[in-house]
This record gives structure tokens, sequence and C-alpha cells, in this order.
């Protein structure tokens, strides 16, 4: 979720009112965002936004909108005029496979300075990471149009036929050395895999201003203090998506007092002109408002609310500013007029219908069993269920039996789900091999592992005890006690398992089903572990026991 | 504690070593009056002097010591006695070697002892022969000093011997292993004031010190005293079997639910991008759903599903499958939706119950589910994480009900019933909220999320439109305070001194 930076007194200005740390504290909950901070000496204050589909506010403009509404400063959807722009971009057939849409405006009439520029550069950042998806559904570049002969061409070309300066570098590379290069271009190279012509934004001196969406040109892609004609470019294979990033920033530059113009998109097929700032609408009911927040409003309070949060209303139709992309449902609306209402001043009311509470079944057989294990004197532990196969397999001196791998993991000690518990207790052993003995131990929790395409998930609990007299008894001891508490009665064979002793380890069988081993611990398995106290183990799969004691 | 009290709470060997103390005070000493193991006194002196008894005293001294030929002789008499005794006025040195079975060394260290004390005189022929002179039969008679130095007990303090002693000592000292001089740790216990009173006490030795089966069948304890014990005295620890710490605050939050209507649901932790996010109505584009957010399965790859509701989520996603809603408009990957990975979020479980036929309307339910992200680990983050999540379904609720759900569980959980609720998001319920509390403790915290599910999350599932207040609590905020845990791998800690001393909450 986006943090944004900006300067209060900034705020205070786009906004057109005094507010102070604590006003926007609350603010902040308007946009759905947490205040963060703030710092006198530099006067910048923090907020974290929570919705991932409101990229408008993601800069002090954006937020300084939204708080006119709420302050009642202003109401419904605020104007803008588009003037009309003698500006062409032509669309070349070539993108159509690779990025085809593109959104621009022209806007003069205010002057760039140091703090606007990080303003622009801030949305633009956060909007392509986040809502662009690192740039790939929507990339933006700003330039100063001065330095550009239009018409402006977009196309896709070969990757050894250009050559152009890119930003912060000072020699001429091909669009191959940018991307094998320089550092934006490793970073976002993975946009273009496996495209054979790559986009470009040329100007009409041919001029490149722009590797889409990799990096701009470092004479004409840059803004700097004192430009004022700028011309602003989205790209991306979302249309509506490369659309609200222009009405964004033309609505950001518009509040800045910039003048809006007018771009026209020549395709092979059509012209469009842009910015598209048409809003949509939806319409929606006054039960909706009872459904959702229990409230009774009449229609002028419905109005007074949607106007606030900077809709147009009439008719129960709502008209949503074009800078929004995030209204799907006529609720979408409804939240933003419990919010303009007030949630705080919204009137709980209690829950009045009976439910009945319960755990769920074989949890409640489980909470048993751990309490007749810590009745014998075991002290529970909890382990994380990631681990690794050095911890399952190799120390354990067995095989691998079927693992669930994470495909791309983070951190080798935490690569596979837990296909047994054992290896865990082994592990708590490892970690306290000078603390007192006796040491009896016990974890219970969730074990996966996979046959072919199928995942076994199961609830196990794993019992082990070291001292320097554990034995064999001691784990056919704890399992006999557990059974004889549920009346169960089992069988026992003679096992296989290299974890364990030969000879001294057993497998457990009830009405067909085995379901746990028990033994003690192999010399080699202890070694492994940097052990020198023996251990005597029981691990029982819970989930396969319930099942059985169901069926009686 | 008076002296009389005193007097019966002393056992068995303490009362016999107290006995001897207006006598005896050196460790050795004791050890020999009362016949007792070393263990035994130094138990009833340490004892003793937590009562208060007596004052021990540790210094450092010499100590001269029997060697193992020292204590050999001390059985078998010294060589030169043995020398002595097998001389028939005239014998030849071969011939008393033989008789006596003593070496050579011990032979020409005996004739070396024999001639200095003027006992034996040697002559010289065709073999060397001895014959004992008066002083040597005087020897024979009374005795050497060497053999009376060896009878002495010890150890002996090296400072205690007098001159002649000395003397002895260090000829003794000359010869091989027969006695050493060692520096050693001398304990000796001083009676107190307390002791000196208690000693004039009548120290009763008919106390009883345990109460067995017998003397309970016959009576016998009647008219008797126990021995009083010293109930204050600090005793060893012992670690009982318990539940571990975390697990039993997360058992109490189960039985809390319970209590308040809540049933229990579950859902594995290998899911689906289905379960996990698709029907949570994520779009498959968000930003959340990148690769190195949640952690995916290398095999198997995919999951198997209800195709048909993944149909209907596919046409929520699309174009909002006649909720009202436009849908997210775009292309929903029916294949992707199937793969496997590691649950990210307790709401999982929440649309698994919603779309089980056990669903009961009106309901309440909750889990509280081990979750999984990608992430590093450090004292504030953990790949693995629980989340105690839930679901209210019926008729009629709205987000006036949800507030006062929430109130009830900042009561419940924080402790506090001042609660503040601001807009959130969470790209499956509209409206969203936060609930804030103040925490009597923490102040102002973030406990939870919560809201209403969206129409294309609940219609695909339930077929129809019913109102599902959904919430999330951060429970593991609240455990690790009222654990007193700082490091969230606490949580999870396997350090069994920790666990076993770790606070019951």
């Amino acid at each position: 979720m986006p943090t944004i930076a900006f300067s209060l007194r900034d705020l205070q200005h786009l906004t057109g009112r005094k507010i102070t740390v604590e006003e926007l504290h609350e603010l902040a909950h308007c946009g759905k965002g947490d205040f963060e901070g703030y710092d006198e000496e530099t006067d910048e204050a923090k907020i974290d936004f929570g919705d991932t589909n409101l990229p408008y506010l993601w800069s002090a403009e954006g937020f300084a909108r939204l708080l006119r509404g709420i302050l009642g400063l202003q109401k419904g959807i605020p104007e803008i005029k588009v003037n009309k722009g003698d500006y062409q971009v032509i669309v070349d057939k070539s993108v159509m496979n690779y990025r085809p849409y593109i959104a621009c405006f022209a806007a003069k009439g205010k002057k760039m300075d140091d703090y606007l520029i990080k303003q622009m550069v801030q949305l633009q950042e956060k909007f392509c990471e986040s809502y662009g998806r690192r740039r790939q559904k929507v990339s933006i570049g700003l330039y100063s149009y001065r330095r550009l002969k239009f018409p402006v061409h977009y196309k896709a070309v070969d990757p050894l036929s250009i050559e152009f300066v890119p930003l912060e570098f000072k020699a001429k590379m091909n669009l191959k050395e940018i991307l094998a290069e320089h550092p934006k271009g490793k970073d976002y190279a993975w946009v273009l895999e496996g495209f054979e012509k790559y986009p470009v934004l040329i100007d009409d001196k041919n001029e490149v201003m722009s590797f889409v969406p990799i990096i701009n040109s470092n004479f004409t892609g840059k803004l700097e203090i004192g430009d004022e004609d700028l011309f602003f470019e989205a790209t991306g294979i979302d249309e509506e998506a490369v659309n609200l990033a222009a009405s964004i920033f033309a609505y950001a530059l518009h509040d800045r007092g910039f003048q809006i113009y007018s771009v026209e998109a020549k395709y092979p097929d059509k012209k469009i002109t842009m910015p598209n700032l048409k809003s949509e609408s939806i319409q929606i009911k006054s039960e909706q408002i009872k459904n959702l927040f229990g409230l009774e409003l009449k229609e002028s309070e419905i109005k007074h609310l949607l106007e606030k949060a900077q809709y147009d209303f009439s008719d129960w139709k709502v008209k949503i500013p074009a800078y929004r992309n995030d209204i799907l449902h006529p609720y979408d609306v409804i939240e933003d007029i419990g919010i303009a209402y007030g949630f705080d001043k919204i009137k709980e009311l209690p829950l009045t219908t009976f439910t009945h509470g319960s755990t769920f079944k074989l949890n409640e057989f489980i909470d048993k069993i751990r309490e007749i294990v810590v009745g014998l004197g075991y002290q529970e532990v909890l382990s994380a269920i990631l681990t690794n196969k050095e911890i399952l397999y190799r120390k354990m001196n067995i095989e691998d039996f079927g693992t669930i791998e994470i495909d791309d993991y983070m951190s080798e000690t935490y690569s596979v789900v837990r296909s047994w518990l054992l290896p865990n207790l082994m592990e708590v052993f490892s970690k306290n091999k000078h603390v007192e003995f006796p040491q009896k131990i016990f974890e219970q929790g969730l074990v996966n592992s996979r046959k072919g395409d199928e995942i076994f998930e199961s609830h196990r609990i794993a019992i082990a005890s070291s001292h320097e007299d554990v034995n064999y008894t001691d784990m056919r001891q704890a399992l006999d006690y557990i059974m004889r508490c549920f009346g169960l009665s089992y069988d026992i064979e003679e096992a296989e398992h290299n974890s364990f002793i030969e000879g001294r380890v057993g497998r457990a069988i009830v009405k067909g089903k085995k379901f746990a081993y028990l033994g003690e611990i192999n010399p080699q398995v202890l070694s492994n572990w940097g052990l020198e106290m023996p251990v005597a183990a029981l691990e029982l799969n819970l989930t396969e026991l319930f099942e059985v004691m169901e069926q009686r | 504690m008076d002296t009389k009290k005193l007097a019966e709470s002393l056992n068995p060997v303490e009362r016999k070593v107290l006995r001897v103390l207006d006598n005896f005070s050196s460790f050795h000493d004791i050890m020999k009056v009362t016949g007792l193991k070393d263990v035994e006194v130094s138990r009833a002196l340490q004892w003793l002097q937590n009562k208060n008894v007596v004052k021990l005293k540790e210094q450092q001294k010499e100590l001269v010591v029997l060697d193992d030929n020292g204590r050999r002789y001390l059985k078998e008499g010294l060589p030169e006695r043995k020398f002595l005794e097998a001389i028939d006025k005239k014998t030849t040195i071969p011939e008393i070697a033989k008789k006596t079975g003593l070496s050579n060394e011990e032979m020409a260290i005996s004739i070396g002892a024999l001639k200095s004390k003027a006992a034996i005189e040697i002559e010289k022929g065709k073999e060397l022969a001895a014959t004992i002179t008066d002083d040597g039969k005087h020897l024979m008679k009374h005795g050497f000093p060497e053999e009376q130095f060896l009878k002495e007990s010890f150890p002996k303090e090296l400072l205690s011997l007098n001159e002649e002693e000395r003397f002895v000592l260090d000829n003794l000292r000359k010869r091989k292993r027969i006695i050493k001089v060692e520096m050693s740790k001398i304990i000796s216990a001083e009676l107190t004031e307390t002791g000196k009173k208690l000693l004039k006490e009548k120290i009763e030795d008919d106390l009883i010190e345990k109460l067995s089966p017998s003397l309970i069948k016959t009576s016998a304890w009647k008219g008797k005293k126990f021995r009083r014990f010293d109930v204050k005295i600090n005793v060893p620890s012992i670690f009982g079997g318990r539940k571990q710490h975390y697990r039993r605050f997360l058992d109490e939050v189960r039985q809390k639910f319970i209590a308040l209507g809540f049933k229990e649901m579950t859902g594995p932790i290998v899911e689906t991008d289905f379960w996990d996010m698709d029907v949570l109505f994520m779009p498959q584009f968000h930003s959340a759903r990148d690769i190195h957010q949640a952690y995916y399965i290398k095999e198997p790859k995919y999951g198997k599903l209800d195709e048909a509701l993944v149909k209907k989520v596919k046409e929520a996603h699309e174009n909002g499958i006649d909720t009202g809603s436009r849908g997210w408009r775009y292309d929903f990957d029916a294949k992707r939706t199937h793969r496997h990975m590691l649950r990210t979020q307790g709401t999982a479980s929440s649309a698994r119950m919603l779309a089980s036929k056990g669903l009961e309307i009106p309901g309440k339910y909750f889990a509280i589910s081990r979750c999984f992200r990608y992430d590093v680990v450090d004292a504030t983050h953990f790949p693995e994480f629980n989340q105690t999540e839930g679901i209210i379904i019926e008729e009629g609720l709205n987000f006036r009900h949800l507030k006062s759900v929430l109130k009830m569980f900042a009561e419940e959980f924080a402790e506090t019933d001042q609660i503040k609720i601001t807009p959130g998001y969470f790209p499956f319920t509209e409206p969203s909220a936060e609930l804030h509390a103040k925490h009597p403790e923490l102040g102002w915290i973030e406990l939870g999320g919560s809201g209403i599910f969206r129409p294309e999350v609940v219609k695909p599932l339930l077929g129809r439109e019913v109102p599902v207040l959904a919430w999330g609590i951060g429970i593991d905020r609240i455990a690790m305070f009222k654990l007193g845990i700082k490091d969230i791998r606490q949580l999870f800690s396997h350090d069994l001194g920790f666990l076993r001393n770790a606070k019951v909450v």
C-alpha cells in the first residue's frame, strides 16, 4: 500500500484551508489512509493509503481535492476545462501486438519547481509500480513539449535499429544495450520478454523521447525546474488504466493551475481526442443505503453526501469523476455515502439471533489428546510449518517420501512444508543440549505430503523423551495410555524405519490403519543432530485416529 | 524460631552432628566421631548453618596424608622391620631377600635405614651378611618411630607436628610414595549463640521423621512428635508438563469465540489461488498477487476445483454475475485459478464455509488459521502467523450490526470499550472498516479489519445475496503483549528454558 509524502503547507494551500496535524490524522481515514507521521522541520507529512484502486490520492493534489469535498469547500465533481490543442500523436500499427494503448495531453501556464517535480515523480512512480503492475499495465512519461517536434510517433522498432542517450547516461545505446546495462533496463526488461520489437516514442525530428516503458531520453525525456509547457503520455496494455492515468494527471496539473490542452491520437483506423475525461454513471437505490448501513436518508441528504464525496447526483443516477475507476457496484458509491456521513455517527445495533457455538470436532479430539500428553508430563512446543529437506530427511536418516516444496522460496531454511513432526522435536533437543534432563516434549500440528498429484494433509502429534534411561517401553506405555483413555484397542507390528534403531521400532495399527510409529531413535540420527543423550519417540496420525473413533 | 521449635526441626543427621559440636569442630573430626559419611556431614553442617546454628569456616591448610605405600606398610609393616625379623644370628642378604620378598629397592632402603640407626652390622665375606645389634633388638621390641608415625590419624595438619614428628616425616618423604603433603580446604564448624543455646535444649531423638503406612496402621504416631520442617526453605525447581504458551493463549481465544456463539471452521494450508483470492474477488491482475507476495507450490502445480463454481467466479470477475456490478472487466484465467499455493489469509476458510453444504443461516463462524506470507525473518516478521477470522451471516444484517460486533471484540480481546471504526479497504468487502481500540496499556492499536462481503463474493458461492459480516483480528499483537514477548519469533521458541518458565496467560 503506497505511502505518500507531501508538504503540509502545500496541502493547506491546495485545500484552501488550514489543517492541523490532528485533523490530518482523522482526514486521512476519509481516504482510507493511515497517518504515518509529520516532520516539523521539513513540514513533510506521510500517509499510507490503503485502497490500491484509488491512485488519484497518491499525490497532494488528489488528496487535497478529496479534502475540499469532505470539508465542504467544494461540491460534486470538480470542473476541469480541456482546451483544444494543436498536438498530434501518430500511433503506428506496429505497437498493436505489444502495447496498444496511449493517452496524452498537454499542459501549460505554470512553472515547474523542485517540489512540484518531486510530487509528479512520486505520483508517477507509485502509479506505475502498484496500479500499473510494475509498468507492465501502464507506464507514464512527462516532457517539456518545447523540446519536442510534433507530431510525435508511437511505434515498435527493431531493438538494434535505434540509438539514444538514456537518462543519467552519457553515451548513446541501442535498445538491447539499454536492457542489458542501464539499471532501469535491468529492472524492467521482464515487461518486454518475448517481444521482437520494442515500443518507442519518437518526435518528428526523429529524436527518441522514450523507450517505453523502460527509460526516457536524457535530452527530451525529463522535466526541469522552470519548464512550463508539459506533454504527458501514458502507454500500456489496458485502455481503461491508461486513460485513468491521463485523467489523474490532468486533474492534478489542473489543480496546480495549469491549462490542459487536448492531443489527437491518430490510429491507423481512427482518430481520438485525449484526454478522455468522460464520466461513467451508476444507478443507486435508497434501499441499498438502508441494506448496507441501516440508514434511512432523504434524497436531499443523499445528494448532499454524494456531492461531499465529489460525485454528481440527479434522479438516483450517480456520476463518477474521471479520475476514479474503482466503482464496480452501487455499493462502492454507497460506501462513500457512509464515509461522508461519518462511520462514527452510525449507531450500533446488537445482534439478537441466538447461535450455537461449537468447536470443530476433530479439533476437540486433538485438544483431548494434548491434555492427556500434558498429563504425562510433556512440555508442548510449537514450530514453524515451513522447514527444509535437510531437517526432514537427511538428518533423520531417511529418504524423501513426497514433499510439498515452495517454488520460489525466499530462504532455504523455510523452503518446504513439513511432512512429519518428529524432526521438529529433534531440532528442539539439539538446541537444548545443556538444559536439564529429562527433556520430555511434544508438538501437535499439521503435516502435508504428496503422492503424485494428490496432496495429503493430516493432523499429527509427536512425542519425544530424552534422558539417560529412556527406552522403547516409555513410548509404548505412552501410546498404550492414550489409546486406553479412548477405549481403543490396537496392534503393534515390527517396522522398518531408519530414523529408529533396527529391532526397536514398532508400527501401531487400529482397524487396519497404520496410524503411528514409535521406538528408540537411531544413534546415527542423534549424532546427525549433535545429540549425546538417547531419545525415544512416538508420532501419531490424529486425523486417521479420529476417523476410527467416528466410525465406532 | 525459638530454640525449642528449632530442636524439633533437626533431622537425625543434624542431631548426630550437633551433639559432637561442643567438643569437635573440624569436618574430619566430626566425621570420625559420628561415623557419618562425608556427604552426610557436609549436608548436615550446611543445614545447620542455614538454621543459624553453626558458622562454617573454610581454611586452606597443608595436610599430611598417607600415600599408597604408606597405607600398605601400615598394614604389612615397614620393609626394615621385615628385614630385621628375617635375620637369624647371621643371615646373608640374598637369603633375607628371599625370606621377606622385598624388592631390590626396598632391600637397599632397609639396609640404609637400619645402618643409620645402627640396628645391623654388615659383614663382608663370600656374600654379604647381616647381624642384629642391641639397638636393633631394642627397635624390634619397642617399634620404629616411623611405624609410630604411620599409625597416627590422617589427614594431619602439617603445622600440628612437633619437631620429632617433623624429623620422621622428612625421612619418610624421602622414600617412595609413603607420605604426601597436600594443600586442602579444611572446613570447621563453630557454634553460634543460637547453637550454644540449642545444645542446652533437650534434643529428642524420638521424633517421627517420615509418616509411613505402618505408623498409620498401628497408630504408633500417637503421642509422638513429628520432626518440624522448615517450611520456608528453598527447594529445587521442577518442570511439569504444560501447553505451549502461545498455543494456550490461542486455545482461550477459541473458547471465547465459542462462548460468543461462533462455530469453528477450518481449511487446508495448501490452497489454490481460487479459494485464497479469486473467490474473494481479488482480480488476478491485482498487485497483491505478484509471485513474491505468496508461496506457490512446485508440485502438484494445480489443484482440483468444482468447475461449476469456477465458472461462476469467472463471471463475477468478468461481468459481476448479475449482482449489479460491472465486474473487473478482464479475461479471467481459469487455469491460473487452480494454482496451488500456501494460504495467505484465513478468509479462504470463510469462503469455503460459505460454499459448504453445512452452512447455517443465520450463523456465526470463526477460525484461527496458520497463514503464510513471503517475508523476511526478524523480530517483527515471520513467514508464518495465525489469523483469527470469521463471518456472521444473517438476513437483514448491516454495518450497524458490524459495529456492535467490533465493539464486542474490543471488549473481549483488548479489554476496552473505547474504539474507533474508520474506513478501510479490502478487495472482498464493501463497506470496509478498520477497528482501532484503546488498549489500557498499549494505547490505540489497530485491532482488526472488517466489512460486509461484496455481492460479487457472496452470489457465486451461495447463489443469492445474503449479508455476510466479515472480520479479522490481529491477535498476535495482543498475544505478544500478554505473554510479555517483544520478538515475534518467541511465539515459536525452541528454547526449553524459556518454554518451561513462560508466563501462563
